[in-house]
């Protein structure tokens, strides 16, 4: 990533919208950020992560997303100013604390980033976080370009602190992952100290009052947003088509008016300050338009807010023909993009426009189905949670009384699909796999005879999972808890957890283990290697046998195989092709179609495996998983490897 | 003859077998292939395996089978009876030894053959169960005899002796002797007929089956169940059911008999075994089982009948009388006669039960109803 804070004033430069957001935070003057990873918001606050420790501002990856909130709101408190970015799934993880602070307010300047992800395309749902910005009274700023990420950062402070609330910055992938135009501004020189008022108090009781005074809050952002420069028309005068855009929808927007060469037929009105709306600036636009296209990700919160308001003036002006994602040509949900877009432009205006031969898509599709093999979501290569589904599944097979697994959000929800044998029957949230096994294994008074084994990873262990836990010791759940500990939160770009034993910047810290907090809570605990297959596959079935009550936890203990690739291999594996019996009765590729490691290959001309050394790992849990001895090993790290 | 018998893949297995309640538990599938295990008294699928035909459905003693084709080949036309398959000879003996008959659950003629055959050669590795009880039995090859008596007794749960053989098959093992339940020596009987012949499993390192009378046997989790429920905290020393008309299990535990009525143990009683027809094992060299005699059961209890079936069988009996390994007495009249009784009424109780559950009494699942054994008795 680039170093936002070497930046000179004035000069324009390429900035991932995540950069840009983290570069809006420091011109800004933001002392604090606290955030939980996830994509697409992950960047943010690495970015400034990267440049803390030289600008003085305190950053930390904390344990979830509710902590994250309430450690930037600790120094807003303080008269600082700070942040908080996240995923929209993170949004819910912290809402609780985010509906207090709508009615407790704030002092300094606090800007809670929140990334959603249309489509869900690396999430567990594609939910929009802007309504909540209505029902909790939050102002809420929408960036379409770049440059708006960066400049309604630093704005959103600034406001922040006029009406004392927090805001709400909404953006998305796109514009997270795509770089773009920035023109920089200027560092501020400002050294703030933290000092909490104590004739003050931010408390969110009693309700009604402080409800009043939020809506109160809110009308005055709305008369500071009046003229905004985030909201303006560009177009001809009296447009057949108005087009009414927020997000990252408006670059899309440009793109067909550009391709379609609509600029003196249709008229754009990007609204930046979402909630609430600019009304005068928008009954302007509508008076004067009978048809009116609104584009946004996800849900119709723009175009519902819009036709609110046009009922509201249609004793003034005819209510227009809105066309959107709730009255359609657009479809309800997935992600927009400008094909899309045009294709809408296209009905709307009875245009036509072929961008390419309707032959080109079918020669593609063919040429797609013929030429890419079929291939599902699937862990890495030696990935050490295929090995534990391997024990696990084995485990449950062994077991014979129809066990299942609950589990939840990380690298390990790949055993959602095949390559993680698809034994994860439930997912929802951060920590509900222990959650939702803890209510299972209280169904023992329904007749409840299957064994349930929830599965967790290490950073979520830590973010989630902890009540879970505990009440299941409490209240003696029959649970076993298996802990998929890699040793880092790897899915997000191995962010440090209170296990890892450093902070946020890898200095060593105080760690947390996870074999200590169940000691403390006089839980039987074990660790294993997932490596050994065997071994592994025998200690869950004693631990789903266990016939005390109350849970039990096991802990699944190997580094994420991506930091196996780079520290390097554990072993040379290779196939001895003179043992492999192929797709004979008796293995039929057993070690691909099987345990279906993507290290494993078929050699077609030879019809054996094969290893593809390009990604192995070398994990050595293929050489345990086939029963001819076909798969040989060689160790290349004496002190942990074993001959076989 | 024949036509009902072809030999598919896993999916079917399950959908035939295992679905459907007939699964024996006797291994056959197990040790071929990494797809399958035995656990919990269990058959269990590990992994999805989609070749069209495999051995784990060819080998499976409750896949379609051509039973008459079997007995054609494997005995003498001429020892066929239809209610016992073949009988070359009929006996009751008893281990000479007394130290063999103390620990052994009846005459101790099991033991004793087994050992003779490694003694002399006949076989280099026995298989024989292990545990049993309230605890899982397995299969264990040994090679010296002297380790053949501890592994003496009844085991009740049936341990998956094919899932045995097949290991050991692959072992360095060339003469396997083995000691089966009805079901795993029809298995057995299957391999035989080398229905892969590039890949027969080296059934041919097999020289001799022990088969052992068998009306059922129980599913372990529910008898482990049962069991923990009448005895307690008391250890099992060892099960027994006298002749039927008491009505009742023994259980000898470190403090005492208990007796647990039958119809309670007869709830436990797997599955599978409502479906079987064999009750002496006819698949085997010789087949062994406890004895009635006028003198009453406790007499008759250190007592084996005997079936002799094979010529193998045959050449091991007479070196057992050779050798004075064994004791022989004569064999009360009507003995046989009361042996193909039983035999007949649990193959009518079996075939009743296959066309209840296909709904067809042509449609024998597993069996042709076409077979000329069912054809000589009414059911």
């Amino acid at each position: 990533m680039a170093d936002i804070s070497n930046k000179i004033e004035g000069v324009a430069d390429l900035l991932l919208g995540s950069e840009a957001i983290g570069r809006g935070a420091l011109e800004g003057g933001v002392n604090v950020v606290a955030s939980y990873p996830g994509n697409p918001s992950t960047e943010i606050t690495e970015a400034i992560r990267q440049v803390a420790e030289k600008m003085n501002i305190y950053v930390e990856w904390s344990i979830n997303e509710k902590v994250a909130v309430e450690t930037a709101a600790a120094a807003s408190f303080a008269g600082l100013r700070g942040l908080s970015a996240m995923k929209q799934n993170g949004l819910n993880v912290a809402l609780d604390f985010v509906s207090g602070i709508s009615t407790s307010g704030s002092k300094g300047g606090l800007v809670l980033v929140v990334c959603d992800d249309p489509s869900g395309i690396t999430s567990t749902s594609e939910q929009d976080s802007r309504p909540l910005a209505r029902s909790l009274d939050f102002p809420l700023l929408e960036p379409g370009t770049f440059q708006e990420a960066k400049d309604m950062t630093t704005f959103g402070f600034e406001l922040s602190e006029k009406i004392g609330r927090m805001v709400l910055l909404r953006s998305a992938t796109r514009l997270q992952h795509a770089r773009g135009r920035t023109v920089l501004g200027a560092l501020p020189q400002e050294k703030r100290k933290a000092h909490f008022d104590t004739e003050r108090q931010f408390v969110a009781f009693p309700s009604l009052p402080k409800h009043i005074e939020a809506r109160e809050k809110l009308s005055q952002a709305k008369a500071l947003c009046k003229d905004s420069v985030f909201n303006f028309y560009e177009g001809p005068e009296n447009p057949e088509l108005l087009i009414i855009v927020c997000g990252s929808c408006y670059l899309y927007s440009l793109d067909a008016m550009n391709l379609l060469d609509l600029w003196d037929r249709v008229g754009i009105l990007k609204i930046g300050t979402v909630w609430p709306l600019p009304d005068e600036l928008i009954k302007k636009h509508m008076a004067s338009n009978q048809k009116i296209l609104v584009l946004e990700e996800v849900e119709p919160f723009l175009e519902g807010n819009l036709k609110e308001l046009a009922v509201e003036w249609a004793s003034e002006f005819p209510v227009p023909t809105f066309y959107g994602r709730r009255t359609g040509p657009l479809a309800a949900t997935g992600e927009l993009n400008p094909d899309i877009i045009i294709q809408a432009l296209t009905e709307i205006l009875s245009i036509k426009y072929e961008a390419r031969p309707p032959e080109y898509d079918r020669q593609a599709k063919e040429m797609v189905d013929r030429l890419v093999p079929p291939r599902s979501l699937a862990l890495c290569a030696g990935c050490p949670h295929r090995a534990s589904y391997w024990a696990i599944k084995n485990a449950e097979v062994l077991d014979t009384r129809d066990g299942f697994v609950t589990g939840d959000i990380g690298c390990y929800s790949f055993g959602l699909f095949p390559s993680g044998y698809s034994i994860m029957k439930t997912e929802q949230a951060m920590g509900s796999g222990p959650g939702v096994g803890y209510g299972f294994g209280k169904l023992g008074q329904f007749d409840m005879k299957q064994p349930v084994v929830a599965v967790v990873g290490d950073g979520t262990f830590y973010h989630g999972a902890l009540p879970a836990l505990v009440t299941a010791v409490n209240n003696q759940s029959n649970l076993t808890l298996v802990v998929l500990d890699n040793g880092a939160t790897a899915m997000t770009g191995f962010q440090p957890h209170p296990g890892t034993g450093t902070d946020t910047f890898g200095h060593p810290a105080k760690p947390v283990l996870i074999e200590d907090i169940c000691k403390s809570l006089g839980v039987r605990v074990d660790i294993v290697d997932p490596y050994n297959s065997e071994e592994a596959t025998q200690k869950v079935l004693d631990f789903m046998n266990d016939e005390k009550q109350g849970p039990r936890v096991l802990i699944m203990r190997q580094q994420c195989a991506l930091q196996m690739a780079r520290s390097g291999k554990l072993y040379d594996v290779w196939v001895d092709q003179s043992k492999c019996v192929g797709e004979d009765c008796g293995c039929n590729r057993y070690c691909s179609r099987a345990f279906k490691c993507p290290g494993i290959m078929w050699d077609a001309e030879a019809q054996k495996a094969k290893i593809d050394e390009a990604i192995c790992v070398g994990c050595g849990v293929c050489a345990q998983v086939c029963r001819h001895d076909a798969i040989l090993l060689k160790p290349l790290k004496a002190e942990k490897g074993k001959d076989k | 003859m024949g036509n009902n018998t072809y030999i598919r893949g896993q999916k079917e297995l399950i959908e035939e077998v295992h679905d459907t309640g007939l699964c024996t538990g006797c291994g056959a599938c197990v040790n071929l292939c990494p797809y399958y295990a035995t656990s919990m008294d269990k058959t269990v699928v590990k992994d999805v395996c989609d070749r069209a035909a495999g051995r784990c459905y060819a080998f499976c003693p409750r896949t379609p089978t051509d039973l008459e084709s079997i007995r054609k080949q494997l005995f003498d036309p001429q020892d066929l009876t239809p209610e016992l398959g073949a009988v070359k000879g009929f006996y009751l003996t008893r281990a000479s030894n007394p130290e063999i008959r103390a620990i052994a659950q009846h005459g101790g003629t099991v033991t004793t053959l087994m050992s003779l055959a490694l003694t002399e050669g006949i076989i280099d590795t026995a298989l024989l169960a292990e545990g049993g009880g309230a605890t899982l039995p397995r299969g264990v090859a040994v090679s010296d005899a002297s380790e053949v008596p501890k592994l003496a007794k009844s085991k009740f749960i049936a341990a998956p002796m094919v899932e045995a053989f097949n290991l050991a098959a692959q072992s360095a093992a060339q003469k396997i002797g083995i000691v089966a339940t009805p079901c795993q020596t029809l298995a057995l009987a299957k391999m035989k007929m080398k229905p892969f012949p590039k890949n027969d499993n080296q059934i041919g390192k097999l020289h001799l089956t022990i088969g052992l009378f068998c009306g059922w046997v129980l599913s372990w989790r529910s008898f482990k169940n049962l069991l923990h429920q009448k005895v307690h905290q008391r250890s099992v020393v060892g099960l027994d059911i006298p002749p039927s008309k008491y009505k009742t299990m023994q259980v000898d535990t470190d403090s005492g008999l208990v007796e647990i009525p039958l119809d309670e143990v007869e709830a436990c009683v797997r599955e599978a075994c409502k479906f079987c027809t064999d009750v002496t094992a006819e698949f085997s060299d010789i087949s062994v089982g406890s004895a009635r005699l006028p003198d009453g059961w406790e007499v008759a209890k250190g007592w084996n009948q005997v079936i002799v079936r094979t010529a193998a069988g045959e050449a091991l009996m007479q070196l057992a009388k050779d050798r004075q390994v064994l004791e022989f007495r004569d064999v009360p009249d009507g003995n046989l006669e009361k042996l193909k009784q039983a035999s007949v009424k649990k193959k009518k109780t079996a075939l009743d039960n296959l066309a209840c559950k296909s709904g067809d009494r042509d449609d024998l699942l597993y069996l042709d109803c076409r077979d000329p054994v069912f054809q000589t008795f009414d059911w």
